[in-house]
């Protein structure tokens, strides 16, 4: 068959579509709405996905990663019980540049009298944090903002210590007084404090990763320089979290991976390696998962679509047998009335598709408008070419295969017959 | 060598639970760039040897041959082709597609062809100017008279240039006058262009312009007039 033939009949199936306006507009709407929903849906998932990963990728920069207890991704979730981990250890390794790392336990806490000589007293969480944390790893701790006159530790600090903002009021502190803090030794050791966090800083959990998941309760806590915390309350076994950052062009994965063996043969079994990398990719499949689940509901809808295609072509079929008689006298074979009649219900599809196509579109960036302003998450927008092109041909498809069956219909009636209809 | 031979032949239809032979053993010949009309009373089997003449049905029994060629030798993929090759068809109530102007449906045999569009336009506006309506191209059916839709169904029998006219009362939807204007135009085309025209009909007009008249009663061919 010359290919000018299907462009010849897709030219007459427009026309017959076009000739059924209010018939064809009803039946492309059935399609556009399922189509709307899935391009939509896949579109906003997309979106919400590269928003995740972007802001993912942001905290950690090109070369940064993390080494937590356990395994970070087990359908548990991360490991409950912190590990141990030798700091200089993991600084020996090629490739490591920095490493800082958090910890945390709750000490005994004695305050500062306040005007009636009242002194409060109470199990508090410390955390210990490294000084690298505010000169190498500055995107985790962005929710970690210190009030006027307050500093953040450097190296060589010691009984330094910076208060949650409540907690500071709480105890009566200011900076520049000093806290006591009983160690493992049962003995109170006094503490500086040299800064206090921002009330704005700690009750909102903007700093989102930081402040939030990985650093909690920043108003009731106080911090105190990393390696104090071996002094206070022993050796480090209970590592929250490690943040270690690479050397000028090394690979992140390569690193972690030597950190990791180089761990692994010094006893050190239950920490493992997190890149951006693999929490893009876990985001991913998590992502996927949810889109796919969507998808598939929205596309109950096309079902719905296509089950009207079918309904108007065998209309279309029974209204046309004259037509469909004249067809195979002046020459058609049964070939070609099942083209022209495919040709028109895929027409029908490809024409909803493309309605839905710029609905789901519009849906999406409707969502990348709303989404900002109800949940104050900045959206990213995604849009899809290989999504648009594959729903197109999709849907085109989607009407070629409900038109099947009345196509074969028209293709297989006897022109005699076809000829005599009434 | 006649254009269309049936020997023989007989057509039967299932009606339900009961058998209706329509043919009983016809043998007819048409000759090449002859009018033939084939008369008779309703039920006499004529349509049904419009069908067989115009390959649109096969025999039951018999054989029929168009040029020399059995059509029982023929495939189902074949046969369309064929039809749309050599057979024109024109019809009593024009059965032209509405969606299509006068144009569109003169081009609609050469689609199927393969005639590229070029050429299809081309030529369609040729025999739509040889049947009398140069301004009538992109004109809807709807929007034509009866006598101007015959004469686009006239223009469409054209479109492949085929031997054989068969025209099923094309003037029994027209008025005496009109239909006077579509039989003259059917007789040119034997008498000048050598098409062979098969009328089936009940007009006497169209008996009159006819070399032969065949008239049908029962299946069977019960007279033959030949005219000068």
């Amino acid at each position: 068959m010359r290919s000018g033939m299907l462009r010849d009949f897709l030219a007459l199936a427009g026309r017959s579509i076009l000739h059924r306006k209010r018939r064809s507009f009803l039946t492309v709407i059935g399609i556009s709405i399922g189509i709307t929903a899935v391009v939509g849906l896949i579109s906003i998932g997309l979106s919400l996905e590269k928003t995740v990963t972007d802001q993912v990728g942001k905290l950690f920069g090109y070369n940064t990663f993390l080494l937590v207890g356990g395994d970070p991704f087990s359908r548990h979730g991360p490991s409950e019980e912190a590990f141990q981990l030798d700091l200089g250890q993991v600084r020996g390794v090629d490739g490591v540049v920095a490493v800082a790392a958090v910890r945390q336990e709750n000490g005994f806490v004695t305050g500062l009298p306040d005007e009636t000589g009242k002194v409060l007293r109470g199990v508090l969480p410390v955390m210990g944090l490294s000084p690298e944390l505010a000169t190498d790893f500055r995107s985790f701790i962005g929710g970690l903002s210190l009030e006027k006159g307050g500093r953040f530790f450097v190296p060589g600090d010691a009984q330094q210590v910076i208060l949650g903002n409540r907690i500071a009021k709480d105890l009566h502190a200011t900076i520049g007084t000093t806290v006591l803090i009983e160690g493992a030794d049962k003995k109170d050791h006094p503490f500086e404090v040299i800064g206090i966090l921002d009330a704005a800083a700690s009750s909102e959990s903007g700093g989102g990763f930081s402040a939030g998941a990985m650093m909690p309760e920043t108003d009731d806590t106080l911090y105190v320089p990393f390696d104090m915390m071996d002094a206070l309350f022993g050796k480090s076994k209970d590592v929250l979290l490690t943040f270690v950052k690479t050397a000028e062009g090394t690979d992140v994965q390569q690193v972690a991976d030597r950190v990791e063996t180089a761990l692994e043969e010094s006893g050190y079994k239950d920490a493992s390696s997190v890149t951006s990398n693999d929490i893009s990719k876990q985001i991913g499949s998590v992502m996927g998962a949810v889109r796919g689940f969507l998808a598939g509901i929205a596309g109950i809808s096309l079902v719905v679509g296509a089950v009207g295609v079918m309904n108007t072509m065998y209309t279309s079929v029974l209204e046309r047998t004259r037509e469909i008689g004249v067809m195979k006298a002046v020459g058609a074979t049964n070939g070609h009335v099942l083209l022209i009649f495919l040709a028109e219900s895929g027409l029908l599809g490809f024409v909803g598709g493309a309605i839905g196509v710029v609905l789901g579109l519009g849906l999406s960036a409707l969502a990348g408008i709303l989404l900002p302003i109800f949940f104050k998450v900045p959206l990213a927008t995604v849009v899809s070419p290989g999504l648009i092109v594959g729903t197109l041909f999709f849907s085109f498809l989607l009407g070629a295969v409900a038109g099947l069956r009345p196509a074969r219909r028209a293709a297989k009636l006897p022109p005699v017959d076809a000829l005599r209809y009434e | 060598m006649p254009v269309l031979k049936l020997e023989g032949v007989t057509k039967d239809y299932a009606l339900g639970e009961t058998t209706v032979r329509a043919l009983r053993g016809l043998d007819l010949e048409v000759e090449k760039g002859e009018i033939l009309a084939i008369m008779g009373p309703s039920g006499s089997g004529k349509s049904t040897l419009m069908h067989i003449l115009g390959l649109l049905d096969t025999p039951t029994a018999g054989e029929a041959s168009i040029e020399g060629t059995s059509v029982e030798t023929l495939s189902e993929r074949q046969l369309p082709g064929l039809r749309g090759q050599k057979i024109g068809f024109v019809f009593q109530t024009f059965n032209l597609v509405e969606t299509l102007t006068a144009q569109g449906n003169v081009e609609l045999p050469m689609i199927f062809q393969g005639v590229k569009r070029d050429e299809r336009s081309r030529r369609a506006a040729e025999l739509l100017t040889k049947v009398g309506l140069p301004d009538r191209l992109l004109h809807r059916p709807s929007q034509l008279s009866g006598g101007e839709r015959q004469r686009v169904a006239i223009a469409r029998a054209l479109a492949n240039n085929p031997e054989i006219i068969l025209a099923d009362e094309p003037t029994g939807n027209l008025d005496s006058e009109t239909g006077k204007k579509i039989l003259e135009i059917l007789e040119r085309l034997a008498r000048e262009d050598g098409k062979t025209v098969i009328l089936v009909t009940h007009n006497p007009d169209a008996a009159a312009i006819a070399n032969r008249v065949v008239t049908l009663k029962d299946g069977r061919v019960v007279d033959e007039k030949r005219h000068a």
